[in-house]
């Protein structure tokens, strides 16, 4: 028991900088995920197919790729094909592709909830197809979709040791953990330390989207 | 641009035996998909019970169990096993697993890998079942109770046949995040699909005598399109499924239910 706190304070500082490097990677790929994923469902639900379709894809590629093998092609791939591009822009790039297309599908479901009338009211206001997304359509699809992008984060914290593992310049929670545990052999105690880490983190993230979700949700 | 589409690039595909060998890597990966998948069903199933159970015992150590497992990174926890799983653990698999799985598989630390896999995805799943449940009408089990079914006669014929059909959409979805997630097992030294691609993108073709280069960019896209077509005809036939058996029992959706199948529905209903 006494070594559990000994690897604590003696590796304090290294488990500390991942643990930062996780929640700034976590930030990064979010704003990536929401911005690029908004931007993708609106695509998916545009009133012309070629754009449906471009959605479509986009959605069906992201989702049905291992996270791994977007990072090995966005860092090692484009950096063997001659493109100096850097470790934490692969990274949260990657990450907030990948989960976009999640974003994406979550959001149009939100969407698809907004009845259809109120989309045809919009309409017959005068307000133009970008303005009916802007003012009617969104704020309520958010709103619905609140517990979903909840563990869509939760799962993008987990998704942030993936990056951390292959790429050797992020060094995250789990990258410091495996330093300090081949320094130290205390697997146990190192592990229990990251792992205490991750699940902070994870409830957190549940808790804020409890509070989100009471103030905000709609339940329909 | 031109870089990714030059044919050169491209002809690694075509020469030695580049392309079988990748695939040789990616049957592995759908093994031990496979092999996790039906664990991770039937543990699934089981702990979501343990929670739902009357006994309070139960409920809360299964409940615990689920949360603690469900909320670690999956890639913590294969690395985490294949570090700390003793030994014997390893030994044992060894001497009992099937001869005729490749030689992949044959390695101590898959175990590790599949364990890792299973005990994650068991707890998501576990999650997935509960809500299939607990979205039925408390009425079925009450009238089912009544009909003078015992509890596990009532779970049998009455809740589990409707609740799991229920999640059907939301349990395949997480079968193929599984099927993505076999990759990760690659990061503990087991020889797929990654493992080859980097095998074969490593820059030993001019030692091997192989005549030509393998660059990396394209040998992942490739792995990355593999895993797309085959998550892809998954999910298709799933939402195929789910919409012949809605209509077949005419059926409407219950209030939990998964992303998949509303938009499933709404394409239908177009």
């Amino acid at each position: 028991m006494s070594e559990l706190w000994e690897v604590l304070s003696e590796h304090f500082p290294e488990l500390s900088s991942g643990f930062w490097v996780t929640v700034r990677l976590v930030l990064i790929s979010f704003a990536i995920a929401m911005v690029v994923g908004t931007a993708v469902a609106a695509l998916r639900i545009a009133p012309l197919r070629p754009l449906n379709w471009i959605g479509g894809v986009y959605v069906e590629v992201f989702r049905n790729t291992p996270l791994l093998v977007l990072l090995f092609i966005s860092f090692a791939g484009l950096r063997r094909a001659g493109v100096p591009i850097d470790a934490w822009v692969a990274g949260t790039a990657s990450l907030g592709l990948y989960t976009a297309a999640y974003v994406a599908e979550a959001l149009r479901s939100g969407v698809f909830a907004v009845g259809k009338g109120q989309i045809e009211a919009s309409l017959s206001l005068g307000l133009d197809y970008p303005r009916t997304m802007r003012y009617v359509i969104l704020p309520q699809a958010f709103r619905t979709v609140i517990p979903h992008l909840g563990s869509l984060t939760i799962a993008m914290i987990k998704n942030s040791a993936i990056v951390g593992v292959s790429l050797l310049a992020l060094p995250d929670l789990l990258h410091q953990a495996r330093l300090v545990n081949s320094r130290t052999f205390a697997t146990n105690e190192t592990f229990f330390w990251a792992a205490a880490g991750y699940l902070m983190l994870t409830l957190l993230a549940t808790v804020a989207v409890r509070r989100l979700e009471a103030r905000y949700a709609i339940h329909r | 641009m031109g870089y990714l589409f030059d044919p050169q690039n491209w002809e690694w595909l075509t020469t030695d035996n580049n392309l079988r060998f990748l695939l040789e890597g990616f049957l592995v990966n759908l093994q031990i998909a496979a092999i996790a998948m039906v664990f991770s069903l039937v543990f699934g199933l089981l702990l979501a019970l343990g929670r739902l159970a009357k006994l309070r015992p139960l409920s809360i150590t299964a409940g615990v169990w689920i949360d603690v497992w469900r909320n670690l990174p999956l890639i913590f926890i294969i690395l985490y096993l294949a570090l700390a799983l003793p030994a014997p653990w390893k030994d044992l698999y060894e001497s009992n697993v099937p001869g005729f799985l490749p030689e992949a598989l044959q390695s101590g630390r898959v175990f590790a890998g599949i364990l890792g896999l299973v005990l994650y995805n068991s707890a998501v799943i576990a999650e997935i079942m509960r809500a299939g449940i607990l979205s039925l009408d408390r009425g079925q089990g009450e009238a089912a109770a009544s009909l003078g079914l015992s509890y596990p006669q009532q779970l049998r014929y009455v809740i589990l046949p409707q609740g799991l059909r229920r999640m059907v959409p939301a349990t395949v979805s997480q079968l193929i995040t599984l099927n993505k997630d076999t990759t990760l097992v690659s990061i503990i030294a087991i020889q797929e699909v990654m493992r080859h691609g980097r095998i074969l993108s490593s820059g030993f073709a001019a030692f091997t005598g192989a005549d030509v280069q393998a660059p990396l960019l394209q040998v992942f896209i490739f792995i990355g399109a593999l895993f797309v077509v085959t998550n892809y005809a998954l999910s298709r036939v799933s939402r195929r499924l789910e919409v012949r058996e809605r209509k077949r029992t005419g059926g409407t959706a219950g209030p939990v239910i998964g992303l998949e199948d509303q938009t499933a529905l709404a394409t239908e209903a177009r």
